[in-house]
């Protein structure tokens, strides 16, 4: 996977200190089924409220720092898997969440001065790993990413932290 | 060359990756020395390892322990079923289980040997890095973190940065180790460690004892710390050669990449007490003496060992227990029971009007109310934990041995006066 390029269209929630509340509400937590987790992300976030229901296939996040912050819950997650979002770029996340997130094989890549970068809804975005890079191809600028842990990689590749360990 | 900090070195021992690799802020895989799992979580860890990888044996049967502690008197008929999946799964995979009564996990860790300095061991357990007390990288992890790690001895971790924190100064009895112990979180909690790994050093660090030295560590969690950390030192190696375990000394190096570094002096600290609705909520004792405590827990990771019980039996030798308050004690393991038995404070104890309890966690762990009690049993306990509604109904507030004796036989806040002085 380290040589791989991750590409998509943006979507843009740049939001900063985006809690678990805002994501998946604390009163839908008896519901575990991806699908039907899927129309509640970002139902108690101003703005976004009907994000859940779009069609957000193989498009890239953008959102800004300490996203995921708050509780353990891990629907915060299966959500945007279920949406079938190929990364989360963000300035910075919650530890709690970027380990669930991992974990679930969730890509989460870090970008600390993501705000200052100029991205547009559906710019087309690309990720190369290996050089630890994101690339607005609409527009031609680049920015430098943290760089991306190896076991990370190892996780996010098998499809999560328990598909992995099938293989180990 | 730059020096390592302490856990930069146990990681470095238990990483394939390369030194470049190990720096603050980085992710990397680690080889786990000891797996565990309780009755919190543990029945959790096997549904996913069974879900996950049916017809598996685990990475290393003689590298994983299930230490059920948290409900020791299955006081839930769910708590029941979940123990007995326990057995179940440990006797299908011959591993090994510390069954109920035999205490607290992290501390069976080092009480019996099952881990010793430089080891890296990982459990369900929020307060797995008292382990550090004796400079073992212990760390609570989720379900899913421990099931794969049952069935690969993985896991990763991220490379904390470490903060050096100096003890100095003298402190003399009724202070001990937890009044040290509430003082240093309510500075680190302003000083803020989230996230980070804190060594102690000092004078005052190396003349504390291995029960001490856990009490202190044990409350770096409620400062939102990764864990806290002393020297494995003579009084680290003193305690392995009565295990026969030889041990190697470990220390971070002088010249280390330390985040911080930062000095606390304790010279003649008085008493603390952690007051509703936070751990770190400390006050000294002067600001809430007189409150009128109803329940009183001795027990928990924090303050439950044949030494803190000892302490209490100090200040109740010849006075009785209020009859207005419920006092119980919840020895941390069973070896501390023994010791209680043998050296004659559990008689003191019981004579004063204390009610013992099996060994095992106490209040901390989730839904012991029948240790508490209800909406009026304003609680004071030597654990770790007062948030709001975990431990009971009412308000509950955390001390030392000394002080929760003292104010068993006033029913209200105390000091300690003793009546007849025993070693």
């Amino acid at each position: 996977m380290s040589n791989e390029i991750i590409d998509g269209k943006a979507r843009k929630v740049l939001v900063d200190d985006i809690d678990t509340d805002q994501i998946f509400h604390q009163s839908l937590l008896t519901i575990h089924n991806p699908e039907e987790i899927k129309p509640h992300i970002f139902g108690n976030l101003d703005g976004y409220r009907d994000f859940g229901k779009e069609n957000h296939t193989d498009k890239i996040l953008i959102v800004g720092k300490n996203f995921g912050k708050g509780s353990t819950r891990q629907q915060a997650v299966t959500g945007f898997l279920a949406h079938k979002i190929k990364a989360i770029i963000g300035a910075s996340f919650g530890p709690i969440y970027y380990s669930n997130a991992v974990n679930a094989g969730l890509f989460l890549v870090e970008v600390p001065k993501i705000a200052n970068f100029s991205i547009e809804e559906n710019d087309e975005l690309e990720i190369n790993v290996a050089q630890s890079l994101l690339t607005n191809k609409t527009r031609g600028t680049s920015i430098k990413c943290e760089k991306i842990p190896i076991p990370v990689l190892d996780i996010i590749k098998a499809g999560g932290l328990m598909s992995l360990g099938e293989k180990m | 060359m730059v020096g390592s900090t302490l856990i930069e070195k146990i990681i470095r021992k238990h990483t394939d990756a390369s030194d470049e690799e190990i720096y603050p802020g980085n992710i990397v895989w680690i080889n786990l020395d000891l797996v565990t799992a309780r009755d919190y979580a543990g029945p959790q860890v096997i549904d996913l390892f069974l879900k996950h990888y049916p017809g598996s044996n685990t990475f290393n049967n003689n590298k994983i322990i299930f230490t059920p502690d948290c409900y020791p008197y299955g006081n839930d008929p769910k708590h029941v079923k979940d123990q007995e999946k326990i057995r179940v799964f440990a006797k299908e995979h011959n591993i090994r289980v510390t069954d109920l009564g035999s205490g607290i996990g992290s501390h069976l860790l080092f009480r019996r040997g099952f881990s010793k300095p430089g080891d890296i061991a990982f459990g369900a357990d929020s307060h797995y890095n008292i382990l550090g007390a004796l400079g073992i990288l212990g760390q609570g992890a989720g379900d899913v973190m421990l099931a794969f790690a049952f069935k690969t001895g993985k896991s990763w971790i991220k490379i904390p940065e470490t903060v050096k924190v100096k003890i100095e100064g003298k402190y003399t009895w009724p202070t001990t180790s937890k009044d040290l112990a509430l003082y240093v979180l309510k500075q680190l909690h302003e000083y803020g460690i989230t996230g980070k790994a804190v060594e102690f050093y000092g004078e005052t660090i190396s003349e504390l004892t291995i029960d001490d030295r856990v009490t202190l560590c044990s409350l770096i969690t409620e400062a939102s710390g990764m864990i806290g950390f002393v020297s494995a030192d003579e009084v680290t190696a003193e305690y392995y050669k009565q295990l026969n375990i030889d041990i190697e000394l470990l220390s971070g190096d002088e010249n280390a990449n330390y985040a911080s570094e930062l000095t606390i002096n304790v010279d003649n600290l008085g008493l603390y007490v952690a007051c509703p609705p936070h751990p770190h909520n400390v006050k000294p004792i002067e600001e809430v003496l007189g409150t009128p405590i109803k329940s009183i827990i001795i027990g928990s990771c924090t303050n439950g060992s044949a030494s803190d019980i000892h302490e209490a039996a100090r200040v109740l030798k010849g006075s009785h227990v209020n009859p207005e308050v419920r006092f119980g004690i919840v020895p941390a393991t069973r070896e501390d029971f023994v010791e209680i038995n043998l050296n004659g404070d559990m008689t003191v104890i019981l004579e004063a009007g204390g009610n013992f309890y099996g060994s095992g966690c106490s209040t901390c762990a989730k839904g012991q109310y029948g240790l508490t009690g209800g909406e009026t049993a304003v609680t004071l306990t030597t654990g770790n934990r007062n948030t709001q509604g975990k431990i009971g109904p009412a308000d509950v507030y955390l001390a030392s041995p000394v002080v929760a004796a003292a104010t068993a036989i006033e029913g209200k806040i105390a000091k300690p006066i003793i009546k007849e002085m025993i070693k």
